[in-house]
């Protein structure tokens, strides 16, 4: 199921498509890397995973790994403590 | 970063826990882990080793509560499972050091399916430890 979220890309709103979304809150390091590996490899190019997480280390974790993978991070949000991260497949 | 190479000696549940979480964080990436199971560390490459790992020294009270904290961390709680894991992505090589496999009783027949077997330190040092991009010792 698709589900269509909205960012601010250059001070106006674009829509986006979540193609899956994978929920590790709760978890701590290495899981939502890890689970962030295993959702990333079913999907493909262009496709949107959002990221919801709790762990504080995914804010520096999730935005270097998208640089080592060449994946976009298109979004990061943060509410009470909870972090959503919408990549774009590469 | 393409290959890693890791030593493990400590064999106390929590101190064992750091190293096979670096593992499973780079070889979910793709990374090529090679792990060396050195000293007491040597067991966790038995069923009845891993299965026997506790807290030791001043946090042993406390063995419960962290096996509770790891469950909550999503991790899985045994150390065997842990492996397991490991093993499912692909690119970890589990390695019996053989001077540890002498001392500490790990031989071919109690040996975990999951580990790619007994060698020798210099094999381990010389042909995976100096060619990896990163090494680490625990």
């Amino acid at each position: 199921m698709r589900i269509t979220t909205s960012i601010s890309e250059g001070g106006k709103m674009t829509e986006l498509k979540v193609t899956s979304t994978l929920d590790t809150s709760g978890k701590c390091c290495p899981m939502p890397m890890v689970e962030t590996n295993k959702a990333m490899r079913v999907l493909a190019a262009g496709d949107i995973l959002e990221i919801i997480a709790t762990d504080p280390g995914t804010r520096n974790d999730i935005p270097s790994w998208c640089e080592r993978t060449g994946n976009h991070l298109l979004e990061t949000r943060e509410d009470d403590k909870v972090y959503r991260y919408y990549v774009s497949k590469n | 970063m393409k290959s890693m190479a890791i030593v493990v000696r400590d064999d106390s549940y929590d101190k064992i826990l750091t190293p096979l979480a670096f593992a499973y964080l780079q070889a979910a990436e793709g990374v090529e882990i090679n792990m060396l199971f050195v000293n007491w560390a040597v067991r966790a490459l038995t069923e009845t080793g891993a299965g026997e790992m506790k807290i030791q020294g001043d946090h042993a009270d406390q063995d419960a509560w962290v096996r509770e904290q790891v469950a909550r961390a999503g991790l899985p709680v045994e150390i065997y499972d842990i492996i397991k894991a490991l093993k499912s992505t692909g690119n970890v090589n589990l390695y019996a050091c053989s001077l540890a496999a002498a001392i500490f009783e790990v031989d071919e027949d109690n040996l975990i399916p999951e580990a790619e077997g007994i060698i020798g330190a210099s094999w381990f040092l010389n042909e995976k430890a100096a060619h990896a991009d990163h090494y680490q010792y625990f």
